[in-house]
């Protein structure tokens, strides 16, 4: 496959839902090219269909209609067992309520993913570290997710989703749960992410603030991107 | 009080749950009740079995009627004591009998031991609601027997017009089929008294003399004459007394029902606690609420205590009423007096809906008062902040 | 294995929860231990009784029926039998107690050399043989009742109209699945006291004595036990007391037999427990799953495949249901060790013990049970949407 220069790319996407005899519309006709590197914001009202537009570049959900390569994939392609795969290799989550397991430590939390690969027990245990070294939490290893304060917990939800070294990030309103301060620190981290490993990175939020950090800033309304503005300021690993 | 609608929407909102733990408490009840049932049955026959004007009369230490024995001749004399109740036909309502307990074949192969009883006529009266249901009484000294409708179901050869075989030698043709109002003569095979002397080679020996007084004070003074009277020197003893020192067997069939069914609802328990555990768990902000409104800590335990009972009722319900199709059963075990087979029909009465009721209400007590406590103990503040 | 950590720690995540369920598991295959135990020991005690080469001979009618002494001794001319004891139940009283334990008129010159597997001290055997009043009786039964040797056995009538006045000369010794309850006395006390009763007394007195009850034999090899059965049978087809001569073994599995329809119910019954215990389990992980539907979907997210997901839901399954089980049979064979249950039947039970293949059986059902029960919650699991679960309201 030759290379292509958009490593995101959405073409002619409809995303339906069915709930009884009810069609529901949810993205509509939408086409996207995401360059290699870039940090995108999508925003829009409640119900405009950014988490399913991320859903689906994620590989989480299929469109009903139209084609979503990624990194020179066509997702469609893929069976359920080959995109789960994929998505192991591939994609770091990062969610609004964190989504720990309660029950592991912060160490086991970020070491799930790993658990998928076949890295050696001590291995794993070096990207761990790594991991949460990066996000600033060395020395928290062996706290429970109950034990940490919001900030704590989303900086274990993102070593866990860079653990893995994956080519994209994808983040559901991560700060939508923090204080402002806190909210921050956490939007630093992506974008030294960003810029300093390289993360193609999307996020959907509702906050101008922590879309202003991008380097793109997407808008949907009804299905349909309604703008697409590329933040000059902004530096970013794409420019 | 918080309205027991309440507690019944939401059995019905979490329907899985509550039905799964109504099949693990009902299927817990209904296998108590079935042993439990069969010892009511087994009490039931040797109650209905015990007339109170009747005496056995054996050899004196003899405890069980298959075990002892005495000259026919002094059996003989007994028929003409006075104080004997006396038919229409105006003969003594008094038989003597002798038991033999040969192995016999059950329809599938395998064997047992089963009692055949050899009888006299007068036999009938002194068994009660005797019935022929098939066939006819046998006739004396023709080698002819009648089968109890149990045996008859299950035994090879024991079916009307086949013939019996014990041994090398004893045959006997099935003339009849008998019922006894679920006395215990229901698990016996009754042949010619004389027949069964010839063939078991004992002639002039009796098991028991069978008889029945004419009146309470006529029953004394045989008793007495009996027991007493150096021409006999026998164990004349009141039938009911005899059946209710042969319950023996059915005091083990108890304790092991007793024993199973305290252990199961002790299982059950557990099974209840978790359900309800659950059930306060995913309520904490609706406890909260409800605490908030003004309802005591006592109405929110006696609300989740209601409801553990209601849902191990139900299951308990479910469990009783999978017995009733069990109330055509007959099971048929030994007797470990005699080594003889019994026949004991599953009898559905106060015995198992008593344990049944007693499994139901340990269960739904129990089980739902730890969890219960815990809905009380909830801080409302907390609670109402839970998500 | 390396998700064992994992699955470990949800098995924990709501202690109370999956202490419940294993405790009702446990207690539940506590219970059917000691149902499936019942039939299990006589099924193996039966089957270990093949290597001592015995047959028994009874009345063709069964218990009740008479078997001449004289029998017993032209039974021991026949060509390949060891020896041979008249073994006839007495049935009596103790201290007014009705059947407190088994009691056999033997002989005692030969009753050791058949039942060789019972130890008992050359000395004490010697004394036993010399006193025509004398008793040996079994080791659980000397400790229980607190007797010793030189202790009188007293046995009151009851079958027979005798009373034996006995003298404990020997405690015997075996195997753990032999009766070690028995009282063995000699057969000529009792026959002696049979025949003076019946000089006295009436005609079908007389008939008591000189009957062997049952002929116990000891032969000289397996090979030849058929061929010593149908000789026995044979000799005394004609005569006025036929025989039925069979194995010890096939004799111990006709005592199954005359169970009847107790042991299936007792399995309907160990069913329904089963079944239970699946509403049980099954309810209980379906509740723990309902609770960490976002949870899976996250696992789900970051790349846990279907199959993986649902292994780990239903390894946790029968983890739980293994750990109730292990405590509930393994449990019940420990405590079976400790306390002799045999004990608390009044004579009804000689031994009482969980055999291993039980215990493992009841192991077997545990881990059934826990892959049954967890199998709805797991596949449930394992195909429910990630993007549902993700969905922040649910």
């Amino acid at each position: 496959m030759t290379h292509n220069s958009a490593s995101i790319e959405l073409k002619g996407v409809d995303k339906e839902y069915r709930r009884d005899e009810f069609t529901i519309p949810v993205l509509v006709n939408l086409d996207l090219a995401v360059a290699e590197g870039e940090f995108l914001a999508l925003m829009g009202p409640s119900g405009s269909g950014k988490t399913t537009l991320l859903n689906l570049i994620a590989g989480l959900d299929r469109a009903t209609r139209g084609e979503v390569n990624v990194h020179g994939q066509d997702l469609g392609r893929l069976s359920d067992a080959l995109i789960t795969r994929w998505r192991a290799d591939n994609v770091g989550f990062i969610f609004q309520t964190y989504n720990l397991i309660p029950v592991l430590t912060a160490f086991e939390n970020v070491e799930l993913p790993l658990l998928l690969t076949h890295l050696s027990k001590r291995a794993r245990r070096e990207n761990v570290a790594t991991a949460l070294r990066i996000v600033g939490l060395a020395g928290r290893e062996h706290h429970y997710p109950r034990q940490l304060s919001g900030g704590q917990e989303q900086r274990v939800a993102i070593a866990r989703a860079i653990v893995t070294d994956p080519y994209l990030l994808v983040a559901d309103e991560p700060t939508g749960d923090l204080d402002r301060a806190t909210a921050g620190e956490i939007l630093e981290l992506l974008e030294q992410l960003n810029r300093e490993f390289q993360k193609t990175i999307v996020m959907v939020t509702h906050d101008p603030l922590a879309a202003q950090r991008a380097s793109r800033i997407l808008h949907l309304d009804k299905g349909q991107l309604v703008g697409d503005v590329t933040q000059e300021g902004r530096i970013s690993a794409a420019s | 009080m918080i309205p027991l609608k309440y507690n019944v929407r939401n059995l019905r909102v979490r329907w899985k749950t509550t039905l799964m733990t109504m099949l693990g408490t009902g299927l817990v009840v209904w296998s108590s009740c079935i042993l439990f049932g069969l010892v009511e049955g087994l009490e039931y026959s040797l109650r209905v079995s015990g007339e109170p004007l009747d005496l056995i009369v054996m050899r004196k230490g003899s405890s069980n009627e298959t075990t002892g024995g005495f000259a026919s001749s002094k059996a003989e004399e007994i028929l003409n004591l006075p104080g004997i109740a006396r038919d229409e036909a105006g003969q003594p309502l008094a038989a003597l009998e002798l038991l033999n307990i040969p192995i016999a074949q059950r329809k599938d192969g395998t064997t047992t031991n089963v009692i055949i009883r050899g009888v006299q006529p007068a036999s009938r009266n002194l068994r009660p609601d005797f019935k022929i249901v098939e066939g006819r009484f046998l006739d004396q000294g023709k080698e002819e027997c009648i089968v109890s409708r149990n045996l008859s179901r299950s035994f090879k050869g024991a079916q009307l017009g086949a013939e019996l075989k014990f041994g090398e030698k004893e045959k006997y043709r099935v003339v009849g089929v008998f019922t006894a109002g679920g006395s215990s003569a229901e698990s016996e095979i009754w042949a010619d008294l004389r027949d069964l002397e010839k063939n078991t080679g004992r002639v002039g020996t009796v098991s028991c003399v069978q008889l029945r007084a004419a009146t309470a004070a006529d029953f004394e003074k045989l008793q007495a004459t009996l027991n007493d009277d150096p021409q006999f020197k026998l164990a004349a003893i009141p039938e009911t007394v005899y059946f209710e020192s042969q319950s023996r067997s059915s005091l083990f069939l108890k304790a092991a029902g007793t024993m199973i069914a305290v252990l199961l609802t002790l299982g059950a328990m557990f099974a209840a606690a978790n359900t309800m555990f659950a059930a306060v768990s995913a309520r904490t902000r609706e406890i909260g609420t409800l605490r908030a409104l003004g309802f005591s800590r006592r109405d929110v335990l006696i609300s989740f205590l209601g409801e553990s009972l209601l849902l191990c009722m139900m299951g308990g319900a479910i469990g009783l009423l999978g017995t009733i199709p069990l109330s055509s059963l007959t099971y048929e075990t030994s007797d470990f007096n005699s080594f003889a087979a019994v026949t004991v029909a599953f009898r559905f009465g106060p015995l198992v809906m008593g344990v049944a009721l007693a499994m139901t209400l340990a269960m739904g007590v129990f089980g739902g008062m730890f969890p219960a406590l815990r809905a009380v103990r909830l801080d409302v503040i907390l609670a109402l902040r839970e998500l | 294995m390396k998700y064992l950590n994992y699955i470990w720690r949800n098995a924990r995540r709501n202690p109370v929860r999956s202490l419940l369920t294993i405790a009702s598991t446990s207690v539940c295959l506590f219970l059917m231990m000691i149902l499936l135990s019942f039939f299990a020991i006589n099924d193996e005690v039966t089957g270990s009784v093949g290597v001592y080469n015995r047959v028994c001979v009874l009345n063709a009618n069964g218990f009740a029926g008479r078997i001449p002494i004289a029998f017993m001794n032209e039974i021991a001319q026949i060509d390949g039998v060891q020896a041979a004891t008249p073994f006839s139940w007495f049935g009596g009283k103790y201290h007014d107690e009705i059947l407190p334990f088994a009691q056999f008129a033997v002989d005692a010159d030969t009753a050791f050399t058949i039942m060789n597997e019972l130890t008992i001290a050359p000395d004490q055997l010697k004394a036993f043989q010399t006193n025509k009043n004398g008793c040996v009786i079994g080791r659980k039964l000397a400790n229980e009742r607190k007797l010793k040797i030189g202790d009188p056995m007293p046995l009151e009538r009851d079958l027979y109209p005798v009373d034996l006045d006995l003298t404990i000369q020997g405690i015997y010794d075996g195997p753990a699945n032999r009766d070690l309850r028995m009282c063995l006395f000699h057969w000529g006390y009792l026959d002696e006291l049979l025949k003076r009763v019946g000089a006295t007394g009436s005609a079908s007195e007389a008939h008591l004595s000189g009957n062997a009850g049952m002929v116990f034999i000891k032969c000289k090899s397996a090979n030849i036990m058929p061929a010593i059965c149908k000789a026995v049978d044979d000799r005394f087809r004609n005569s006025d007391y036929p025989t039925r001569t069979q194995t010890e073994e096939a004799f111990g599995k006709m005592f199954a037999e005359m169970l009847g329809d107790l042991k299936g119910m007792i399995r309907v019954i160990g069913m329904a427990v089963v079944f239970s215990l699946l509403c049980v389990a099954g309810n209980s992980m379906a509740m723990s799953m309902r609770e960490r539907t976002t949870e899976v979907a996250v696992l789900k997210a970051i790349g846990f495949g279907k199959r993986l997901v649902l292994t780990l839901v239903l390894t946790e399954a029968v983890l739980v249901a293994t750990i109730g089980g292990a405590i509930g049979s393994l449990g019940c064979k420990a405590l079976c060790e400790v306390v002799d249950l045999s004990r608390y039947s009044a004579g009804f039970l000689p031994f009482y013990y969980i055999p291993w293949p039980i215990a493992l059986e009841g192991l077997a059902v545990a881990l059934l049970i826990g892959f049954v029960s967890g199998l709805f919650p797991a596949l449930r699991a394992a195909n429910s949407s990630v993007v549902d679960g993700l969905r922040k309201v649910i």
